[in-house]
C-alpha cells in the first residue's frame, strides 16, 4: 500500500495540536487586555503588571518551587539509593516485598496518600511533638514519599542496562568502590539522574491534591492558589504566571538537553 | 626498536627446581548446589602464555574470575609470585583482566581509559603520561587519544582494552575471549601480534577462549577444561598429538576412533583387536593390562592411502569415498568402511584437485603408523 504523505501530515498536525493549542491559548491570552479571561479585548502587558504586585500568588509560586526543588533532590537521593539496592545486591531477603513497596504510591491514589500522611503527621505531632504544625517541612516530606518512587523506577531502568563490565573493569584497574561508584557508575547513570530530578520537581510542582492534605495555615502552594481562585473566576494573571511556567520549564528542558548533549560529543 | 622476540625454548614445568608464578590450589567455586570450578589445581610460570580451553559453560571464565578477584573461590587457595592473595579484593591485586566486551568506559577519550588506572596509582602526571603515550606507541592507537570509544573500530577497542589493561605493569594479564569480537581476518594477524607483544613485555598471560585454533597457535601451555574439572594440560603439540582422553581427542581438531580390545603386547607396542576387524598395533607406554577397552584414536591428516594392502593388514581400512570437502590446500575425505563407521582422511593437494585420481564410489584402502597415533581408555 502507497502512503499518502498528507494523511501522516495530517495526523501529526492534529496530534501537535491537540497537546499545544491549549498552551498557546493560555499564552495569547495573558496579554488579552480584557478582564474576562475568554473574551479577547485587544494586546496588553497589564497583568503581568499585576501579577508582579499580588504578593499571595508570588508567595504560593515561590513556595512551590522550593517545595520542588528540595523535594527533586532527596527524591533522587532515596531513589537512587533504592534502584541501587534493587540492581546491586542481588535476590536479597524481601526483595520482592521491598520492591512492591517502594513502586505502591505510582498506583495509590492521591487522596490516600494525602490522607494518610495528614493522619501520620497529627500524630507524630501529638506524640513526639514533631513536626510542629503543617506547612512546609509536611508538605515536601510527602511529596518526597511519592516522587521517591518514580525516580526510583527510571534510574532502576538505566542501572539495569549498563554493562557490569565496566564497574568490574575500573575495579580492576584499581579503583575502590566509592571511586568506581562516583567515577563510573555515576557519570553513566547521570542521564536518568537528571531526569528523574525533573520529573520529581514537575510532579511536587503541580501537585494539588496531597498538598492540600498536608498543608497547613500560610503554607500555600501554587497549585492550591490557583485552583481556590479559579472557583472564584479566572483572574488573567493566572494566564500570564501560567506563561512564565511554560517559558521557564522550557528553557530548563531545552538547557538540560544541550548539556546532555555537550557531555556525550566533548 | 625492539630486536626479534627470543624464541621460547625453555620449558619451566618440565624443570622440578622451577617455581610457579600463578599457583592455583585446588580452587573450587560452587553456585548453590552447582559447582562451576570443581577442585582445579594449576602451576603457571613466568613468562607463559597460558590457555585455558572449553566450551561454553565449562568454567573457564569464572576460574579466570577468580584469579581476577571478581568472583571469591568456595574453597582452595590462590598465589601470585609467592603470595596468597585468595582474599585480596580485585584493586589491590597485581593483576589486570581484558574484558570479552572490552569494557572501556564510554564517558572517556581513549587516553583517559588507559590512564585510569595509573590514576589509582596516584602516579604523578608526568609520569602518567609518558607511560600512557609509550603504551599507545606500543599498540599503534596513538592517533586515536583524543577519540570516545564508540568512535572507533572493534579492532581499535581491543586495542585500547589491552593498552588499558597493560598500562599498569601487572604481574599476570588475564584476558577473556580477547579476539572473539573480531572477524577472522583481523583474528589472525592479532594473535601473532598477541604473542609477540607477550613476549617483549615478559609478562604472564592467561587466556581464557573456546576457539581451539587460537588456543593452538598462541599458547605455551593449554589446559583443556570440562566441567569444571581440568582434563588435561599440556604443550598444544601435547594436546594434539598425545590426547589423553576422548574427550579432548575430540574436542581438538577431528580424530578418528576404532575401538578395540587389548591382545598382545610386544615391547612397547600392544596388539588391538576390534571394530575394523583386523588388528591394530600402536606404541603405547602405559601399561595395560590384557582385554581393557581402548580406542585408537588417528588423525585424518596421519592417514595414507596404502600401498601394499591385504586383508589382514595391520593397521589398514578400506572403505569407499562418500563426500569431498575441497578446501584448497588440503581436501578432506570422508570414507565409508563396510559395516563400520566413517573414516576421515586428510590429503594436502599437492596435484591440482583435476588432476587428481581419488574420487566419489572410489574404493581406497588407508594406513598408518604405530607411532601416528594414540590408545586411549577412555
Amino acid at each position: 500500500m502507497k502512503r499518502n504523505p498528507w494523511t501522516l501530515y495530517t495526523v501529526l498536525a492534529f496530534g501537535y495540536a491537540f497537546l499545544y493549542v491549549p498552551v498557546l491559548l493560555l499564552i495569547i491570552y495573558s496579554f488579552n487586555e480584557s478582564r474576562l479571561v475568554t473574551v479577547w479585548g485587544g494586546f496588553s502587558t497589564k497583568w503581568y503588571g499585576e501579577l508582579l504586585q499580588n504578593r499571595q500568588l508570588l508567595d504560593a509560586a515561590w513556595l512551590s518551587v522550593r517545595i520542588a526543588a528540595v523535594n527533586a533532590t532527596f527524591a533522587v537521593l532515596l531513589g537512587t539509593l533504592a534502584a541501587n539496592a534493587l540492581v546491586r545486591h542481588g535476590r536479597f531477603r524481601g526483595r520482592t516485598g521491598f520492591s512492591l513497596l517502594l513502586t505502591a504510591p505510582l498506583v495509590m491514589p492521591d487522596v490516600i496518600i494525602g490522607l494518610s500522611l495528614l493522619l501520620l503527621f497529627v500524630t507524630l505531632q501529638q506524640v513526639i511533638g514533631w513536626p510542629d504544625g503543617r506547612g512546609f517541612t509536611t508538605i515536601t516530606i510527602a511529596h518526597i514519599t511519592f516522587s521517591m518512587a518514580y525516580v526510583a523506577v527510571v534510574v532502576n531502568t538505566r542501572l539495569g542496562q549498563m554493562d557490569r563490565s565496566l564497574e568490574e573493569a575500573a575495579m580492576d584497574l584499581g579503583a575502590r568502590p566509592l571511586t568506581v561508584y562516583l567515577q563510573i557508575t555515576l557519570p553513566l547513570i547521570a542521564p536518568a539522574l537528571v531526569s528523574g530530578w525533573l520529573l520529581a520537581f514537575t510532579l511536587s510542582l503541580d501537585d494539588l491534591v496531597i498538598a492540600s492534605f498536608v498543608s497547613g495555615p500560610g503554607s500555600t502552594t501554587l497549585p492550591m492558589v490557583v485552583y481556590s481562585s479559579v472557583r472564584m473566576g479566572v483572574s488573567p494573571q493566572i494566564n500570564a504566571l501560567a506563561t512564565l511556567i511554560v517559558l521557564f520549564v522550557t528553557l530548563a528542558v531545552i538547557i538540560a538537553g544541550l548539556a546532555m548533549r555537550g557531555r556525550r560529543e566533548g | 626498536m625492539v630486536g626479534p622476540p627470543e624464541r621460547r625454548l625453555l620449558e619451566p614445568w618440565q624443570d622440578p627446581k622451577a617455581q610457579p608464578y600463578l599457583r592455583i590450589e585446588r580452587v573450587t567455586k560452587k553456585y548453590g548446589d552447582v559447582y562451576a570450578v570443581d577442585d582445579v589445581s594449576l602451576a603457571i610460570f613466568q613468562g607463559e602464555f597460558f590457555s585455558l580451553l572449553g566450551s561454553s559453560g565449562c568454567g573457564k571464565t569464572t576460574l579466570l574470575r577468580m584469579l581476577a578477584g571478581l568472583e571469591q573461590p568456595s574453597a582452595g587457595r590462590i598465589y601470585i609470585d609467592g603470595a596468597d592473595v585468595t582474599d585480596i579484593p580485585p584493586y589491590r591485586r597485581p593483576v589486570n583482566m581484558m574484558f570479552q566486551s572490552y569494557a572501556l568506559f564510554p564517558h572517556m577519550s581513549v587516553e583517559r581509559n588507559v590512564e585510569f588506572g595509573l590514576r589509582q596509582e596516584r602516579l604523578p602526571r608526568a609520569e602518567r603520561s609518558e607511560r600512557v603515550a609509550e603504551m599507545l606507541d606500543l599498540l599503534k592507537i596513538a592517533e586515536l587519544r583524543k577519540r570516545r570509544p564508540h568512535q572507533i573500530s572493534g579492532g581499535q577497542r581491543q586495542r585500547v582494552a589491552l593498552a588499558r589493561a597493560l598500562v599498569k605493569h601487572p604481574k599476570l594479564l588475564l584476558l577473556d575471549e580477547p579476539l572473539g569480537a573480531l572477524d577472522k581476518k583481523l583474528r589472525e594477524n592479532t594473535q601473532f601480534e598477541l604473542v609477540n607483544l607477550q613476549e617483549r613485555l615478559g609478562i604472564t598471560f592467561v587466556t581464557v577462549t573456546h576457539d581451539q585454533e587460537e588456543a593452538m597457535t598462541m599458547s605455551t601451555r593449554i589446559a583443556v577444561m570440562d566441567a569444571g574439572q581440568i582434563v588435561q594440560v599440556d604443550t598444544p603439540t601435547g594436546i594434539y598429538e598425545y590426547p589423553n582422553s576422548r574427550l579432548v581427542a575430540e574436542f581438538i581438531g577431528s580424530i578418528n576412533l576404532f575401538d578395540g580390545k587389548v591382545v598382545d603386547r610386544v615391547g612397547d607396542e600392544v596388539l588391538i583387536e576390534g571394530a575394523i576387524g583386523r588388528p591394530m598395533r600402536m606404541r603405547c607406554l602405559q601399561p595395560l593390562a590384557l582385554g581393557t577397552p581402548v580406542a585408537v584414536g588417528v588423525r585424518p591428516e596421519k592417514l595414507r592411502p596404502c600401498e601394499r594392502y591385504t586383508d589382514d593388514g595391520v593397521n589398514q581400512v578400506r572403505g569407499t569415498v562418500e563426500d569431498i570437502a575441497y578446501l584448497g590446500d588440503v581436501s578432506i575425505y570422508h570414507v565409508r568402511i563396510a559395516d563400520g563407521p566413517m573414516v576421515e582422511m586428510t590429503l594436502a593437494n599437492i596435484q591440482p584437485r583435476t588432476e587428481q585420481a581419488l574420487t566419489w564410489g572410489q574404493e581406497v584402502a588407508m594406513e598408518w603408523s604405530p607411532t601416528s597415533g594414540v590408545v586411549l581408555t577412555d
